[in-house]
């Protein structure tokens, strides 16, 4: 066995298969992207190289700064909204034993199974003023206005309620893992020790939860930036650029706007700042971590 | 001995390999499939029927072909057929006869010329074709004549007392009354932009009486300070301000839109003839689809235009892609498809608006009240505008008019700067 792993052949045949899949399948089409936003490509037809010009476009664009503050707007409201209440339901599930912690790990999945079209059109029925289920609901309250759940300053807020209602149930069952695999001693001596339910989650629960919250944050800060589906099909980033996000402000330029080259340099941008992103989330937990090995 | 079985394997292989491959080319010799793109996905309702009823005929007259359809709807059609043209197009698609759309296609030469003599029977309105020409050649056909309308009501206007409203300031008063009676005036697909986009360029037309050259002059220079810009914008904003649409107008799509209209919430409907099928659709309540009547937008005060001319175009139609291997058999269904007695009969006979040919010869009297009407409207008509606002410029300025035209109608800014960023993306 050992021998054939030293064989250099048997190396190449196993890594190979690994590398040409990245290669072809991220680095070629991210250095095309680099390529192309160079140019003044429309999609179509000839392409001329027009140097950073497309660049020095996007640096005055004022939608595509909208555009990338709503994005990271909803990364906001990812780590402050969505994932404290999925580690809380998560951490109450734990608590639920039986039939009801089972039923409810169901619940608050389902949205997560449906396709995203049907959420889509499922909100945007239930936010319609004329026969929407929210307006209806408001009336029985005596709110007798329709109101305009997708108006220029409420559509922001709309939005971001169906994402992270939507995301929800991902964030919350990787908590519920998380937790699943804390060793119960810990709670038991806890327990023993006169522990509160409050003061076993603040100081065994999260603190040994932070390798989870690492991956999930940094998953939900990148699925922020690349949002598209649901708003595109929501919204389509309106009414005006109120619900624009980096991913359907790249897609309205490349395949609307036939301005392909354009939308490259979104694309190159959107890399470049998803990287960031993760590093910075990286270094602020890994700053943590060796605090915690000198405790 | 190994060797002698190896090479009777490969000698096997290889005949089995060339066998297969010379029933490929018979088989090929014989049957042809084309393929055809389109954007009407319905294929059981109004145009892709009537498609459909085609493809079919077409198929059951010559058994050696096969017709493959694949069919998005308009957004998605647009986004794969400029995927297609870097790839490879299919034999027969859809095509929009409008510099938004057609500039860039043409220039990427995707497109097979056509013979334009090869038509001189076909019965084409005068004008039609020009909008799918580059340089004097033409590379495709005009499907319908698209004419934009107020569906309304006939039944509910009459049961409150309401009038069709003669002019503009009178449709902005009625607005008033619906809206007091519990009712949606007028249903608008505003989270698309481009109804509104055509809302915009039927208010300039009744103001200008022409808007062609003022239209190709602004976006060629950028400019888009000329008073009739201003002044439609601030009509289509006094519409809105008027509450003559929905609440949330301007993120409701079409179908949304024509929900409110077809299920009795609202009075009127802004959208184009195409919809004249649905006079015939069964799944509208009959009390309301045979009472769907229908009228142009009212004369605006001041305005340089008469009530009979109307906002009114040549837009989809059909073209062949210049690198179908079967071009020759994609150009003879397309010829097919355009001969009178086909798309035009078949859609007349479909209620589904006006073609871009005569269809004078096909009318039996039998027709819905709202063909009958739409016939009068063409038929009494004294111009027409041509092109829409939005589809006379490059697709950057379609894109942009079509989002800041949400934001200018419900105030989010300013006419002067949506004015300034509209003439910002020609540039």
């Amino acid at each position: 066995m050992k021998k054939l792993y030293s064989n250099k052949l048997v190396i190449t045949s196993l890594v190979l298969p690994g590398i040409l899949l990245f290669v072809f399948a991220i680095l070629a089409p991210i250095c095309l992207s680099v390529y192309y936003s160079f140019t003044d490509y429309s999609g179509m037809g000839a392409l001329n190289f027009i140097g950073i010009e497309n660049y020095k476009t996007l640096m005055k664009d004022e939608t595509f700064f909208i555009a990338l503050r709503n994005s990271l707007f909803l990364a906001i409201g990812f780590i402050c909204i969505q994932h404290p209440l999925a580690i809380i339901v998560a951490a109450v599930l734990d608590k639920l034993s039986g039939k009801g912690e089972g039923f409810f790990r169901c619940v608050y999945f389902i949205p997560n199974v449906i396709s995203v079209a049907v959420i889509a059109y499922l909100w945007k029925f239930i936010y319609n003023p004329d026969f929407g289920l929210l307006n209806n609901i408001l009336k029985v309250f005596g709110v007798t206005e329709k109101i305009n759940w997708f108006s220029t300053d409420r559509a922001i807020w709309s939005v971001l309620i169906v994402l992270i209602w939507h995301g929800f149930g991902w964030g919350m069952l990787i908590y519920y893992s998380g937790i699943k695999n804390i060793d119960p001693v810990l709670y038991e001596a806890a327990a023993i020790d006169g522990a509160t339910q409050i003061q076993t989650f603040i100081r065994i629960t999260l603190p040994l939860m932070k390798p989870v919250i690492q991956v999930n944050v940094t998953m939900a800060v990148i699925s922020a930036l690349k949002q598209m589906e649901t708003v595109y099909l929501l919204t389509n980033g309106g009414p005006g650029n109120a619900t624009q996000f980096t991913a359907t402000y790249l897609y309205q330029q490349a395949f609307k706007a036939f301005k392909y080259g354009y939308g490259n340099a979104i694309s190159v941008i959107f890399i470049i700042i998803c990287l960031i992103a993760t590093v910075v989330l990286n270094k602020i937990f890994e700053e943590r971590r060796p605090k915690k090995e000198v405790r | 001995m190994k060797k002698k079985m190896i090479s009777v394997l490969l000698t096997a292989a290889m005949v089995a390999g060339m066998t297969v491959g010379c029933t490929t080319m018979v088989h090929a010799d014989d049957e042809i499939t084309l393929k055809v793109f389109s954007n009407l996905p319905d294929r059981k309702n109004g145009q892709g029927l009537v498609e459909q009823m085609i493809i079919d005929e077409y198929m059951e007259a010559n058994p050696n072909v096969k017709i493959e359809v694949e069919a998005l709807d308009e957004e998605a059609y647009k986004t794969k057929f400029k995927a297609y043209a870097m790839e490879g197009m299919p034999d027969v698609v859809n095509i929009w006869g409008q510099p938004s759309f057609l500039d860039e296609v043409l220039d990427a030469g995707v497109l097979a010329e056509l013979n334009e003599a090869d038509y001189a029977d076909y019965k084409f309105i005068e004008g039609s074709l020009e909008g799918f020409k580059k340089d004097g050649k033409l590379y495709g056909l005009p499907r319908n004549t698209d004419v934009a309308v107020i569906y309304y009501n006939q039944k509910m206007f009459e049961d409150n007392g309401w009038e069709v409203p003669s002019t503009y300031q009178e449709m902005l008063d009625l607005a008033g009354t619906i809206n007091e009676a519990g009712i949606v005036p007028m249903a608008m697909d505003g989270g698309d932009g481009w109804p509104m986009a055509v809302y915009l360029s039927d208010v300039m037309f009744k103001l200008t009486g022409d808007y062609k050259d003022t239209v190709s002059n602004a976006i060629a220079n950028g400019d888009f300070s000329d008073q009739a810009f201003k002044d439609a914008t601030q009509l289509l904003k006094d519409a809105a301000d008027a509450g003559l649409f929905q609440t949330g107008y301007d993120s409701q799509d079409y179908g949304t839109a024509m929900n409110l209209f077809t299920n009795g919430q609202a009075a009127m409907f802004y959208m184009g003839s195409w919809e004249a099928s649905m006079a015939l659709n069964e799944d509208i309540p009959e009390e309301i689809r045979t009472n769907i009547r229908v009228f142009t937008m009212p004369v605006v005060d001041g305005g340089k235009a008469s009530a009979t001319d109307i906002e009114a175009w040549n837009g989809g139609g059909y073209a062949v892609s210049a690198n179908s291997e079967v071009k020759e058999e994609a150009i003879k269904f397309l010829n097919y498809m355009y001969q009178p007695d086909k798309l035009s009969k078949y859609g007349w006979e479909n209620g589904v608006g006006m073609s871009a040919q005569d269809q004078t010869d096909y009318m039996t009297g039998d027709e819905t009240e709202l063909m009958k009407q739409i016939v009068e409207i063409v038929t009494a008509a004294t111009s027409v505008s041509g092109t829409t606002i939005n589809d006379c410029g490059p697709s950057a300025f379609k894109t942009s008019i079509e989002s800041e035209i949400q934001n200018v109608s419900n105030g989010t800014t300013d006419i002067d700067t949506f004015l300034t960023t509209i003439g910002g993306s020609c540039k």
